[in-house]
């Protein structure tokens, strides 16, 4: 497909008198992984809020494939092909693991969501696929580790069936065979389902194998851009993450 | 006609501050609403005509035990049924209306269902341009300034008071600084019973004592809270005066019986509109 | 539709609880069958408060604002200006989802403490109108009598209240128990959540309104020409509130069965309870009991009744 996937044109918002985005402009092409960092505060979170239309952006635009989706509503963003993980977990809290997928799968129609029962072999399938085991399934959400919530969490995503996956700190408070874990299955995810990433992590080591291309936010714009090591050694990047 | 809108507006407005006085300052420091706030009202009401009308107690004497009642159920309601249930707001507004109800019957059963009417805590009438207003609606008047200001020069001035406005600022950078949050909260609960009492007093002789009475004092509360934002105590007093001068007006001018539709109208709107408060501030 | 096994299994026993219930009538006095009349309307607004606030998590404080524009529709459709029944029920169920509409659009911009605090307003504002705006056609204060009744007699009344609670109380079990429950259900737990994953909550939510008020109609409007009568005063009533929510929370919320149940209890415990407590009372011991459940077992009845089916089957094993 010709022009990116997403593209995001100088977009901005404020929050009062905090710009918390300020002109930000990137594009993401299909297939690739973004990584984007940046300091406490830098604004990243807030731009996953502002793609996934959970705010209003006060000014700028965002395109999903060739389309301006930005006065589209959030659920018809997902359905367009986005989807979000959340830097602490968000599960249906008094639901079983495969409830929590089901959520996912259930279609936008209310006459399939009365009519259309369960689909218990596909909800284990979409388990196993992030690497629940079946009995997991069955478990809710207060008795998983945070790696099994993250998964979770993967799941409801794959449940939608999404092309671009925006991953919040997806490493945070994870053990390192957790994040392991997880690296080999967003890299597994990618190989089969092709999908495009974008990641926020504050652990480097973690995110410097996934990267294509990474971003470097300060206070709301974007500082510097590359490869992952060429952004490591930019002056700029040092000041924002160390000070002076 | 303007003079006698702006007079009884001033008076009235004066009583629903001192009313909501007390709610606003849990939902400031709890982030709850405490919707048996309207039976401290009650109870202060009762427990002060019971002590003067029926025990022949001196009006002081009365006033102390009414508030004393208003303190001991305030302490209670938090004590059995609120901190049980802290980290859930709505369980805390269900479990308080179902309280409400219960002391509702309780009431009834002590003093039965007939309403009683209670002498004015001090007699007179003054009469000015034509216009009179009686001398206990304006002693009501000047209580509640009374209460407000103190409370305020409290939360500035005095280490209790500022503790419990750090507490109602940021629950968790309090308990950093050393302050114990569930003892603030028990001051508070404590005090809020004390204004509701008070308030009562004055509402009771301004209306009469009966079962139902709890209700319009906590929906003006509840009017207040909304239009004033979350609990700061000007934003509340100009609350207060937004509902007691719309009230006077459409009752002075439109029609007498559309006394409630109007603050009514006022939530929904404030509500759909500035879901949070016209003065939005999230202190004491 | 599929249906799976254990809904079948719960079906059983729904359909033996309505052969019990149809049977009744066989056994106990006109005097008992009253009662449980009121008990299948109570049951009835117990229902729709639970589809809405037990499932959605958007507490309603004014189901009696509902119920009072199914009751009023009818009784001044069939009272003052004499449309028949079989057209003004249905007309006072229409009434009652454009007034759900009314309901459901601050729940567009607020939720938990504050949307219950507007339904309340809601209830407050329609208490205040119906005495004051046109007194000749709602009766003002005193508002409207000697309504025209559907069926007459104790056990007619029986079956025709318990036949529409169980029609409802199915058909809400069956619909909780698909995904569009189980949508529902997550929008209380996290209704961010549910946007993200592909769903408009405005749509859930607002169909979760409609039901609700399409059975608050319902039992509405057939309650008050079981009653025969109507008045602001006993409907737009925050005792009447309290039966409603005191009912779906003993009996435990988010079950459908829970309601019916609680309904059931509070309904007969009140009636035994006259003779000994005839007054307001009755009001103290089981808004007490309530209060006590509801602190301790939040689940309710029904919760402490399944935990006690399962310690059975542990301790036949």
């Amino acid at each position: 497909m010709a022009g990116p996937l997403l593209e995001v044109r100088d977009l901005r918002k404020s929050f009062g008198g905090i710009h918390a985005v300020q002109g930000l402009s990137f594009g993401v092409d299909e297939g690739e992984t973004l990584g984007l960092i940046g300091p406490n505060g830098a604004g990243k979170t807030t731009v996953f809020n502002l793609i996934m239309a959970e705010l209003k952006p006060t000014g700028g635009e965002i395109w999903f494939r060739g389309e301006n989706i930005t006065r589209v509503p959030t659920h018809e963003r997902v359905k367009r092909g986005i989807a979000r993980t959340y830097q602490v977990p968000q599960p249906f809290g008094e639901m079983s693991v495969g409830a929590n997928i089901r959520v996912g799968m259930a279609p936008d129609d209310l006459w399939k969501l009365v009519t259309e029962g369960a689909d218990h072999a596909a909800e284990a399938e979409i388990g196993r696929s992030v690497g629940f085991s079946d009995e997991q399934i069955d478990t809710l959400p207060s008795e998983l580790a945070m790696g099994d919530l993250r998964r979770l969490e993967m799941a409801r995503n794959v449940a939608v069936s999404p092309a671009l996956l925006l991953l919040d700190e997806v490493f945070a408070g994870l053990t390192l065979r957790e994040i392991a874990h997880i690296s080999e299955l967003l890299v597994e995810k990618k190989r089969k389902d092709g999908l495009t990433y974008i990641i926020v992590s504050h652990d480097l080591r973690a995110l410097a194998p996934l990267v294509d291309r990474v971003i470097v936010m300060s206070f709301g714009a974007a500082i510097a851009q590359g490869t992952f090591d060429e952004v490591v050694r930019d002056a700029a990047v040092r000041e924002a993450y160390l000070g002076q | 006609m303007a003079l006698q809108i702006l007079i009884q507006g001033f008076v009235l407005s004066g009583l629903y501050a001192l009313i909501a006085v007390g709610f606003t300052m849990i939902f400031s420091v709890g982030r709850v609403l405490n919707l048996a706030y309207g039976v401290y009202i009650m109870l202060g009401g009762y427990i002060y005509y019971a002590a003067l009308q029926e025990a022949g107690l001196p009006v002081f004497a009365s006033f102390i035990l009414a508030i004393l009642a208003g303190v001991t159920f305030g302490l209670l309601t938090y004590l059995l049924l609120v901190r049980r249930l802290e980290d859930n707001p709505i369980a805390v507004e269900i479990s308080t209306l179902i309280l409400a109800v219960v002391m509702q019957a309780l009431i009834v059963v002590i003093f039965g269902a007939a309403p009683k009417t209670m002498w004015p805590v001090i007699r007179g009438v003054l009469r000015f341009e034509g216009i009179s207003v009686t001398m206990n609606i304006l002693l009501a008047t000047g209580v509640s300034w009374i209460v407000l200001g103190g409370l305020t020069a409290f939360v500035r001035y005095t280490h209790l008071g500022r503790a419990i406005r750090a507490v109602s600022m940021d629950r968790k950078g309090a308990v950093i600084s050393g302050i114990e949050p569930s003892f603030i909260s028990m001051v508070t609960w404590a005090m809020s019973g004390a204004f509701g009492a008070i308030a009562g007093v004055f509402f009771a002789t301004f209306t009469q004592l009966d079962s139902h009475m709890w209700v319009f004092p906590l929906i003006i509360s509840v009017a207040v809270v909304i239009v004033g934002g979350i609990g700061s105590i000007v934003g509340s007093l100009i609350a207060a005066h937004i509902i007691g001068f719309v009230e006077t007006i459409t009752t002075t001018l439109i029609a007498a019986e559309l006394r409630g539709v109007s603050t009514m109208l006022l939530i929904i709107l404030v509500l759909l509109v500035r879901p949070k408060g016209l003065f939005g501030r999230a202190e004491l | 539709m599929s249906i799976d096994r254990e809904t079948k299994r719960y079906l059983v026993w729904w359909l033996a609880f309505g052969v019990l219930m149809c049977l009744l009538p066989l056994g106990v006095g006109p005097g008992t069958l009253r009662i449980l009349i009121f008990a299948h309307f109570l049951a009835m607004f117990a229902m729709s408060w639970d589809f809405l606030s037990g499932r959605t998590g958007y507490i309603s404080f004014g189901h009696p604002f509902l119920i009072g524009i199914g009751g009023y529709t009818t009784a001044i459709l069939s009272f003052r200006f004499g449309v028949p029944l079989y057209f003004s029920i249905p007309a006072a169920v229409v009434a009652t989802m454009v007034g759900g509409t009314l309901f459901f659009l601050p729940a567009l911009r607020i939720r938990g403490t504050y949307f219950a605090l507007v339904t309340l307003a809601f209830m407050e504002i329609l208490y205040q109108l119906t005495k004051v705006v046109a007194p000749k056609v709602t009766g003002g204060t005193r508002g409207i009598s000697g309504l025209e009744s559907i069926v007459t007699g104790a056990v007619n009344n029986y079956y025709l209240s318990f036949g529409i609670m169980f029609a409802i109380g199915v058909v809400l079990w069956l619909l909780i128990r698909t995904r569009l429950g189980v949508a529902l259900s997550a929008i209380r737990m996290n209704e961010e959540a549910v946007r993200s994953t592909g769903h408009s909550t405005t749509k859930l939510k607002l169909f979760a309104f409609m039901v609700s008020a399409a059975v608050s109609g319902v039992g509405g409007a057939f309650y008050v020409h079981y009653i025969g009568s109507i008045a602001p005063r006993g409907m737009f009533e925050i005792n009447f509130l309290f039966t409603i929510l005191v009912a779906a929370l003993l009996g435990g919320a988010e079950t459908i069965i829970g309601p019916i149940m609680g309904a059931y209890f509070l309904t007969v415990l009140l009636e035994y309870l006259r003779p000994v407590m005839p007054g307001m009372e009755r009001y103290l011991l089981y808004g007490g009991i309530a209060l006590v459940l509801y602190v301790v077992r939040p689940a309710g009845i029904y919760s402490l009744i399944a935990d006690a089916g399962r310690k059975m089957q542990e301790w036949r094993r």
